[in-house]
């Protein structure tokens, strides 16, 4: 319908006469239309005029009292410290009340059922949560080895380009023999300090029972067993070492396999091998 | 609850229907005795001309006036009169009770006729009694059918429908008397707006 058609029912809705369907239409308009809004509030104090065409009546003399002590006894229940005094009986308002009531009910009911229903979902969520924390706190562990592997390797490496910028560096290739053809490495040491370091690449992945291990050779003495350690499938290693006093002057490196625990003395075939001088 | 300072004991007759309804939503309790004093005639014989059972009446009274005690906050002047807004209530109110069950009994009474007098004019607050002829007066002039279609709505709250049913109508008929009779009671509000 269009404003016009709407603002013709305005009289009519002044005295509440249109048909159910046709007031709801209108009170729809009436919330966009501020002018048809207007109007009817002037419509509405006009059709009020009608009260005056009732006879006056004079209620009984005490209602006004009963009132006024139905208002009191009101306040009286709204403040929480007042004591309500027991002859205040407010009047009748029993359907009023009957309403207030089934108010208050439904709207406890709907409370209960909305905390239900907030409770359920703050379960669930909370189950969902824990799951998602349980996972992360996995992903943080894994991350956080790798994080420290890294950081060793980073270590490492650091120590290795310290070692080798130092004047007093001496550094030494090592290289595959026939066992291990395509291996090489470096082993680098300060000859100030014997710190030393091993890399090596291309070693064979260390048998389950074996592990690598390292000896300085000095001329015309034997070997002495430095550390042990194995080789993944990267066939990767780096190993700080501490070069032993004796052995710092004119050594042979070598990489032998020895048994898990190591040997005192070399058993093993030898894997990578500095020349020897 | 005594208030120290009532705006209403000074002179209650000085006080704006407006301003009487403000004092009530901020709880003056003197301000509510006061509105009861100045409507309680209109009020109650509205609600006896709607519902026809003075018992009742009184009834729907109290609970008009514990609601405009409970909601004067809600009265705007922006959007209409005070006079207005409390005769609303008790014509729904009344209303209200008369459609809840017990009550259609009593229905059936001529709605159209002027009922009799019960309160003589000196009992009514002198300024309502000014507005009270007025209207009277203009009611009058209508005709007949005119004013039945105006009480039939506004007293016993029936829909255009149920009129021109009522009164074996042309719906069409019933809307234009309705339309004309509407016509006249805001004409009367637009002379005479400080009189009614």
């Amino acid at each position: 319908m269009e404003h016009q058609e709407y603002k013709e029912l305005l009289e009519f809705h002044a005295l509440d006469a249109l048909e159910a369907s046709e007031a709801r239409g209108l009170e729809e308009h009436l919330k966009t239309c501020a002018e048809c809004r207007a109007e009817l509030a002037r419509l509405r104090d006009a059709a009020a005029l009608l009260a005056h065409a009732a006879p006056p009546a004079e209620p009984r003399p005490e209602m006004r009292n009963q009132l006024l002590a139905s208002v009191r006894a009101e306040r009286t229940q709204a403040r929480p410290a007042a004591v309500t005094s027991p002859q205040v009986v407010p009047l009748k308002p029993r359907a009023a009340r009957n309403i207030w009531t089934i108010g208050l009910r439904l709207a406890a009911g709907v409370a209960v059922v909305a905390l239900l229903v907030s409770l359920i979902v703050f379960w669930r969520r909370d189950v969902k949560m824990r799951q998602e924390i349980a996972q992360l706190s996995r992903q943080v562990n894994t991350q956080q080895h790798e994080l420290v592997r890294d950081r060793d390797v980073l270590g490492r490496q650091r120590e290795a380009l310290a070692l080798l910028n130092m004047p007093s560096a001496k550094k030494m290739e090592l290289a595959g023999t026939q066992t291990a053809q395509s291996a090489h490495g470096t082993f680098v040491y300060d000859q100030k300090t014997g710190r030393a370091l091993l890399m090596a690449d291309g070693l064979p992945a260390t048998p389950a029972d074996k592990a690598y291990e390292l000896w300085f050779i000095p001329k015309g003495h034997s070997p002495m067993a430095g550390r042990i350690f194995t080789v993944d499938a990267s066939g990767h290693a780096m190993l700080p070492e501490q070069m032993p006093s004796e052995a710092m002057a004119n050594s042979v490196i070598a990489i032998t396999l020895e048994p898990k625990k190591g040997s005192a003395v070399p058993t093993g075939a030898i894997y990578l091998s500095s020349p020897s001088s | 609850m005594a208030r120290v300072f009532s705006l209403v004991q000074a002179e209650p007759s000085q006080i704006s229907d407006n301003d009487l309804l403000h004092a009530v939503a901020g709880g003056d309790e003197a301000a509510l005795a006061a509105c009861y004093d100045r409507y309680r005639l209109i009020l109650f014989g509205l609600i006896i001309r709607i519902l026809h059972d003075r018992e009742e009446a009184e009834d729907v009274l109290q609970e008009v006036f514990l609601q405009v005690w409970r909601r004067a906050g809600d009265f705007d002047e922006a959007r209409g009169r005070a006079f207005t807004w409390l005769v609303t209530i008790a014509r729904s109110r009344a209303l209200d009770r008369l459609r809840s069950a017990g009550s259609r009994a009593r229905l059936g009474e001529e709605a159209a006729q002027m009922p009799r007098e019960e309160v003589g004019d000196a009992e009514l607050d002198a300024v309502k009694s000014e507005a009270r002829t007025i209207v009277r007066s203009a009611l009058a002039e209508l005709p007949e059918e005119q004013r039945r279609t105006l009480f039939l709505a506004y007293f016993e709250g029936l829909t255009q429908t149920e009129i021109a049913a009522r009164l074996g109508d042309p719906l069409g008929t019933v809307k234009t008397r309705m339309r004309s009779g509407m016509m006249k009671l805001r004409e009367l509000l637009g002379q005479s707006r400080d009189s009614v």
